[in-house]
Parts: C-alpha cells; sequence; structure tokens
C-alpha cells in the first residue's frame, strides 16, 4: 500500500465465530451472549496479519485512523462454534483520503453470509496537532 | 400484516455508559481494537480532546440489544452507522431510534446516539426482516 489509490486483496482467511469469544463480546456490548452478535466480525478485522497493513500504512504515512463509518449486511446468520471464509479488499483513495475496507464473509461452501464495510478517515497527525 | 410496527414509531431509549479507562481498555482487550486513540489521554489531548473517545463500535454494537429488546420477533439484517462526534471518556451514550419505513419484507430504523454534543454522536440505521408466516 506504498502509493495512493492500491488496492490490496486479502483472503479467504478461514475464521471461526469462537464461542466463548463471541459470547465476550456480546456481554460487552449489552447483548445476552447467547448468539453471535451481527457485529461480532468486528474483531476478524482486527486479526494481525490484516491490522498489522493497517498500522504500517498509517505509521508511514504519519495518519491517524479514525473511524468514519461501518456497516454489516446479512444474508445468513452466523453460527456459533461455524467456520467461514473472510475476503477482504483494502482501498486507499486520497480524496478525501481515507481507506476502506470491504469484507465479505462466505460459509466453506462458499455461500454468502454478510459484507461489510470499514471506512477510516486517515488524518495526517499534523494537522491535528496544529488544531489542538 | 402480523406484526404491527407503526410508521414513526420510537423506540425504547436506552442509556449505555459512562466508560472508563478501564471500559475502554477492557473493549479493546475483547476486541482487539487498539488503538491508541481510545487508550492514551496524552495522544487524545495532544490533538485536541479532552478525553479519550469510546469506540464507535462499542457504541454501535449496542444497538442490536436495543433492536433486540424492541422486537425480539425481528431478524435484524443489516446495521450500520456514522461516527459523526466523538463520544468521550465518562460521558454516557443515549441511544434511541425510530422506524422510516415498514413494508411486508423490511422494517427500517434510523437510530442516532448522543453523547453530550447537540450534534448526534452516531447517525445509523437498521434493516429487519418481520417472521415469515411459516414461522409467526
Amino acid at each position: 500500500m506504498q502509493n495512493d489509490k492500491q488496492c490490496l486483496s486479502l483472503g479467504p482467511l478461514r475464521l471461526q465465530v469462537d464461542p466463548v469469544r463471541a459470547k465476550t463480546y456480546a456481554l460487552e456490548t449489552g447483548g445476552d451472549g447467547l448468539s453471535a452478535p451481527l457485529t461480532y466480525p468486528a474483531i476478524w478485522l482486527t486479526e494481525p496479519g490484516l491490522l498489522k497493513i493497517i498500522q504500517e500504512l498509517c505509521q508511514s504515512q504519519d495518519v491517524i485512523p479514525v473511524h468514519e463509518s461501518q456497516s454489516f449486511y446479512y444474508s445468513l446468520e452466523l453460527t456459533l462454534g461455524e467456520s467461514y471464509d473472510l475476503y477482504v479488499l483494502l482501498k486507499r483513495v486520497t480524496d478525501p483520503s481515507r481507506l476502506i475496507i470491504e469484507a465479505t464473509i462466505k460459509t466453506t461452501t462458499n455461500e454468502l453470509v454478510a459484507t461489510i464495510e470499514t471506512i477510516l478517515r486517515l488524518v495526517p497527525q499534523d494537522i491535528l496537532k496544529a488544531k489542538a | 400484516m402480523s406484526y404491527a410496527i407503526t410508521l414513526g414509531e420510537r423506540l425504547p431509549e436506552v442509556i449505555i455508559g459512562p466508560f472508563d479507562a478501564d471500559a475502554l481498555q477492557h473493549y479493546a482487550d475483547i476486541s482487539g481494537d487498539t488503538n491508541p486513540l481510545h487508550l492514551d489521554e496524552k495522544l487524545a489531548q495532544s490533538i485536541g480532546f479532552s478525553a479519550p473517545p469510546v469506540h464507535g463500535m462499542k457504541i454501535l454494537a449496542a444497538f442490536e440489544p436495543m433492536l433486540k429488546n424492541w422486537r425480539s420477533e425481528l431478524k435484524i439484517i443489516g446495521l450500520s452507522g456514522k461516527f459523526v462526534q466523538p463520544i468521550l471518556r465518562g460521558e454516557t451514550a443515549k441511544l434511541t431510534g425510530k422506524v422510516l419505513r415498514v413494508s411486508d419484507t423490511e422494517i427500517f430504523v434510523r437510530l442516532f446516539a448522543h453523547g453530550s454534543q447537540r450534534l448526534p454522536a452516531i447517525i445509523g440505521e437498521a434493516r429487519l426482516r418481520p417472521p415469515t408466516e411459516a414461522a409467526a
């Protein structure tokens, strides 16, 4: 992700809805922990391989990622304990400066489960500091 | 339509928080979102916040139980939000919702989260599917 307007696709990453982690996340966000929260895949977006790419991009450009928007749309429900394939497309756009993370969750038999979009505004640290 | 939902119906308000530093660290540990902006007071202050902002996802996720508590028979098929203003550590967040569209196949709910600012912190939406006749 060295130059602007570059796209990077990752996946499939085989990930599981860990029942313990899903319950912990549900209880943390006000749920009852009896089912997988529909926002649970946000956890998958912090997988080390993906997070490292985002962190390196931000460090190399001296920007702070600010979460601008988030969406989850489901065709099928997530099942506790089930494994899924996560496909991720990272898109760096410059006007305005953003990192758009488009993720698709599929069953291991290639059936669409959900689409997720995360938009991070990339704010130069020097601009933020000048405003302070 | 066997599920009685009125256009313009308002969901019961929910108040969450306030969240202290331990709560934000706990969410970071669970979610994996360790962005220092939410955890480092000096960094937050260096960029103009009086305190670290609460993770937007922590607040957006709280709409799911709110929606389920309102109408558990509806299936949530979509949830999204734009993070407009930060809710800072120590603030509470008021979650509200209003039904804007109802059809045989989908209910659309506009969602808001407000902190201490006049403008909403989150403007969101939820799409819910009514129970099928067979399941109802």
